[in-house]
């Protein structure tokens, strides 16, 4: 990955799509530590974090969600959450606060039922909410989230967005991968198009899909054509 | 949202977390029978055999290094198998103190914990950035090196030939205590490291140990300190086995390296005695150490050709039908109501 500069306006949500292999996943790695940049400058309000360690970027306020969930298998659900309060940035709290954040954050997510189950024995949907509540946990400042739609139902993405777009409303700052198109557009308020580890465009949803360069490196011909017909209709 | 895989969880009682929730302390009633155990070993001395009270000291220590084991390779899921090297640390730590130096033993006894502790953080920085099969040869590794540092450094530590306590005659640091004080200070070591272990199981830093046991990138992500909590667990885990060899140096008088060190004795049979009472619980690797030990000493005294055939038969059988140990099967049978018995044999196709 090389020549790639962005940054997010607080309270927005920047969306980062791209063909499989652009570096959308060792983006994220670079921006929670999980990758260690061998050049440039990893940024946070203003601190550098470059070469920090996960942990270190989960106490400066970013959480972020895995594309492969990682839930801790042999915790229940609301332990699971409850480990994001225990260890992130507003935390250090003890095991019976950390397990009330979890029962709130579960209720926000829609998982009040699942808080016992094991995480085996959740559906993929319920998989990633709880890949999703774990971060939310952590009540962090900037969300990264890794392909969160990836293996929902059409009937599943959009309580997803609406939930997505509360968390901004509330003020948080999201940076999210997706290889979803309909998913990303309808959320983002910028758009980062990558190919080949470098940033192809960037602007808002419209300016992006009708940029040449994107259309014929990602979108391609026929998606373009489909758009024109769209809007002339 | 319809979610059917769910649906068996649901469906029992769920309101208080029937999975996992049980786990930090265990029964109530597993407690209480643990701590009447406790309580009459306490007393018991008094009608036992000398003989009897050294066999259940070797109990006693054996639940102890079980546990310890079980904070590094059950909670944190690194399966040292370089234990001996802390076991035999310790043993040196006070023998060559009270037999080079003329400390007396209770002096010695923190010094070899700390020399325990110590000498995990100092191992564990480069060997815990190994995983799985790759930090058990490590570890055993170092543990097999330290052995033959101590037979070669015969100018410190006696080579070879062993080295030997001055517990007794005029010459003695500290008199010899006698069998029925090994059987309290063992039983103590094994009931103070189940507290240890009963204290992290509830604690944040034990949901830091089973996180990072079960991912530790996610950990790591999660804000934990995955190195730290790491070598804590290690350095613990440490201690706790140092400070049985060091009565073990005490009890047995003379020690030898290839003895102290026994990788068979004080890393495999430990770690068999936790997988099988269950790893990463509290009463566990506690039952296990207990169950093990005893039945060894019993193959060993009835059976005396055939006791290592016989107890080899029965670890299998244990292993096999009692998945992921004692401790997680009864469980099993309590929140899900079945027998969990046959799951290895399914799943592994035996």
């Amino acid at each position: 990955m090389s020549d790639i500069s962005l940054s997010v306006e607080p309270g927005s949500i920047l969306g980062v799509i791209g063909p499989n292999g652009a570096g959308k996943t060792t983006l994220i790695n670079l921006l929670t530590g999980h990758l260690a940049p061998t050049s440039g400058q990893v940024l946070i309000d203003g601190k550098d974090l470059s070469g920090s360690k996960p942990w270190d970027f989960a106490h400066a306020g970013v959480s972020r969600t895995f594309q492969i969930v990682k839930p801790f298998r042999g915790l229940s659900v609301r332990e699971n959450v409850a480990i994001g309060a225990m260890f992130g940035p507003s935390g250090q709290k003890s095991v019976p606060a950390s397990l009330e954040v979890a029962d709130a954050v579960l209720d926000r997510v829609g998982m009040q039922g699942k808080a016992g189950a094991l995480p085996s024995e959740l559906s993929i949907a319920d998989a990633r909410r709880l890949e999703l509540a774990k971060a939310l946990a952590m009540r962090p400042r900037l969300l990264l989230l890794d392909e969160v739609m990836a293996g929902l139902r059409p009937q599943e993405i959009e309580p997803a967005l609406a939930l997505i777009r509360s968390l901004r409303d509330d003020g948080m700052t999201i940076i999210a991968v997706e290889h979803v198109m309909k998913a990303i557009l309808a959320i983002s308020d910028t758009l980062v198009v990558m190919h080949q580890g470098k940033e192809l465009a960037k602007g808002t949803p419209a300016e992006v899909t009708s940029d040449e360069r994107v259309i014929s490196a990602y979108l391609g011909q026929r998606y373009a054509q489909r758009t024109r017909e769209a809007d002339s209709a | 949202m319809a979610t059917p895989a769910a649906v068996d969880v649901d469906s029992p009682p769920a309101a208080e977390s029937p999975a996992v929730g049980a786990r930090p302390g265990g029964r109530w009633w597993a407690w209480l029978l643990a701590a009447a155990a406790a309580a009459y070993f306490y007393i018991a001395p008094i009608m036992l055999l000398d003989s009897f009270q050294r066999t259940l000291a070797t109990v006693f220590m054996f639940a102890a290094l079980a546990q310890g084991w079980n904070v590094i390779g059950g909670f944190t899921g690194y399966p040292s198998f370089g234990q001996h090297a802390f076991f035999g640390l310790g043993g040196y730590t006070v023998a060559v103190l009270m037999a080079k130096a003329r400390w007396s033993f209770w002096p010695s006894l923190p010094v070899a914990i700390v020399f325990g502790a110590l000498f995990a953080l100092l191992v564990g920085m480069p060997v815990l950035r190994l995983r799985g099969h790759y930090f058990a040869i490590a570890t055993l590794g170092v543990a097999e090196g330290l052995r033959e540092i101590v037979s070669n450094l015969s100018s410190i530590t006696g080579g070879g030939a062993g080295i030997t306590v001055p517990a007794v005659g005029a010459l003695a640091t500290t008199k010899y205590p006698g069998n029925t004080a090994f059987y309290y200070l063992f039983l103590t070591l094994a009931i103070v490291s189940t507290l240890i272990v009963w204290v992290i199981a509830r604690s944040r830093f034990g949901y830091a140990l089973r996180a990072i046991h079960q991912d530790e990138e996610g950990a790591a992500a999660m804000g934990i300190n995955t190195t730290r909590a790491k070598t804590a667990a290690f350095m613990i885990s440490g201690a706790i086995t140092s400070t049985a060899g060091a009565l073990y140096a005490f009890q047995q008088v003379t020690v030898y390296p290839d003895n102290i060190f026994s990788v068979s004795e004080f890393t495999v049979l430990p770690v068999v005695m936790a997988v099988i009472g269950g790893t990463g619980t509290v009463l566990g690797p506690l039952g296990g150490g207990v169950a093990l030990a005893f039945l060894s000493e019993w193959l060993r005294r009835h059976y005396t050709d055939l006791h290592i055939f016989i107890f080899g038969a029965i670890i299998m059988v244990g292993v096999i039908f009692l998945p992921e140990g004692a401790a997680n099967s009864l469980r099993v049978i309590r929140t899900r109501r079945r027998l969990p018995f046959l799951e290895n044999v399914r799943r592994y196709r035996l």
